[in-house]
């Protein structure tokens, strides 16, 4: 059976102050990346784009996104990526970069290995908690990570929330 | 899970610029981090090397390395930028305060007696311009021997479009020679948004000339047997080495058995 493959790039978007972030749309990092694209590899860099390449997913909060490219040339459109040092979205200019973290054949492998990535990062900040208050919040959460029963959005929701507090507090 | 390391970090007077570099290379993974203190030497005035800031005194503790439990380990690191022979001198006791040592060279000579000569354990490849000289695979392969490792920075291909045709040029220049063996690829890195994670570096390597496995050991291995290289460089032979006396060894009548008893860090 012929099946259309992709391959799924799930990056993070690194900035110098959090704030910035929530400026963020799916369009602004997709046009970013044509023109990073078309910079580096000119007008064919430019044509692979148009052929499967779309933004699937983007958390302003945690600044997840999730990319698509096809399967035959994501290697050479994944190499533009490093090049990106700042994302405009409405006349306002973000400075970032991207960070890859997991490339995968499928939406699911990916939101499997986020939902451990996220894990990690809660217990990241388990030390750098303030007051007890936070500490048993974080707690609650990372003994609430599993994939089956929750739908993606409303799991990562929260612990984003926790993510922004300790942020803040910090 | 291989250990990654970024071993051209510039070093800034300003502290908190520093600080939230080492914590963007420890949130990006990279378990090592050097230093990097520039030294170009004019004939004009006499100039004195840098000495070396304590970590101690810049960040305390240390950040925790993303996907592992120990902190990031920071070391110090010397580049001369030489244009004449005169410029690196092999007995100088300040290098001794420095874990790695960098050289620059400018000419073709100078670039063949680094490669065979000199107690150097990395060659810094320019990327400000157009390389004068070529490759030539005598002295390349004898660095290679020797242990010595090729080093291309990739932050100036990211800032400016020109520095970006020099640095790959440069680059395809020294993979036809040395067939992707001992490069290390690392940022020049000013500020904490110059860094890229060390999968995106892996990739670069892609538009460097090397093959996948090359550009992968170019982040990992190659910079741990260079980080190894300048330990065995202070030894005799690699045989003794001089370790600072601790005076915080646990007290001997405590519970845990000698194996598991915590040890302090022998080479600081």
């Amino acid at each position: 059976m012929v099946r259309v493959k992709s391959r799924y790039l799930l990056c993070e978007v690194n900035v110098s102050d959090r704030s910035r972030l929530l400026l963020l749309d799916d369009r602004a990092v997709a046009a970013t990346v044509k023109a990073a694209v078309a910079r580096i590899h000119g007008d064919y860099g430019a044509a692979l784009c148009s052929i499967r390449f779309s933004v699937k997913y983007l958390n302003a909060h945690t600044g997840i996104v999730f990319l698509r490219f096809p399967k035959n040339c994501y290697r050479l459109l994944w190499s533009a990526l490093p090049f990106i040092t700042c994302i405009e979205t409405r006349g306002q200019k973000i400075s970032c970069f991207l960070n890859c973290l997991h490339v995968g054949g499928t939406m699911r492998t990916c939101q499997k290995f986020l939902i451990r990535y996220n894990t990690q990062q809660l217990h990241r900040m388990l030390p750098k908690c303030k007051n007890e208050e936070e500490k048993q919040q974080v707690q609650k959460e990372i003994l609430n990570c599993s994939l089956t029963g929750r739908n993606k959005e409303a799991f990562e929701d929260e612990s984003e929330s926790e993510e922004d507090e300790e942020e803040e507090e910090e | 899970m291989s250990v990654f390391m970024d071993l051209n970090v510039n070093y800034t007077a300003d502290t908190s610029r520093l600080q939230s570099l080492i914590e963007t290379a420890a949130h990006l993974g990279f378990s090592t981090v050097a230093i990097n203190y520039v030294f170009e030497p004019t004939v004009k005035k006499k100039q004195e090397i840098p000495a070396p800031t304590a970590i101690s005194k810049v960040m305390d503790p240390l950040p925790i390395v993303q996907g592992r439990s120990r902190p990031i380990r920071v070391l110090n690191r010397l580049t001369i930028v030489m244009s004449d022979a005169s410029h690196f001198r092999p007995t100088a006791v300040e290098y001794r305060c420095f874990d790695l040592l960098a050289v620059q060279p400018t000419t073709e000579k100078l670039f063949h007696a680094a490669c065979m000569i000199y107690d150097v354990d990395i060659i810094c490849i320019s990327v400000t311009e157009k390389l004068p000289f070529f490759f030539k695979r005598a002295p390349v392969n004898g660095a290679i021997e020797r242990g010595l490792v090729f080093e291309v920075s990739y932050s100036a291909a990211i800032r400016d479009s020109t520095r970006r045709r020099y640095t790959i040029a440069n680059a395809v220049c020294l993979m036809e020679t040395c067939k992707g063996k001992s490069v290390i690829l690392s940022s020049a890195a000013e500020k904490p948004l110059d860094l890229r994670g060390p999968y995106d570096i892996t990739n670069l390597g892609l538009l460097f000339g090397l093959s996948d496995g090359e550009a992968k050991e170019a982040v990992s291995s190659t910079c741990r047997s260079v980080v190894l290289h300048a330990e065995t460089r202070k030894t005799a032979s690699g045989i003794i080495y001089t370790v600072k006396s601790c005076t915080d060894w646990p007290p001997a009548d405590c519970e845990a058995p000698a194996a598991k008893r915590a040890r302090p860090q022998l080479t600081q």
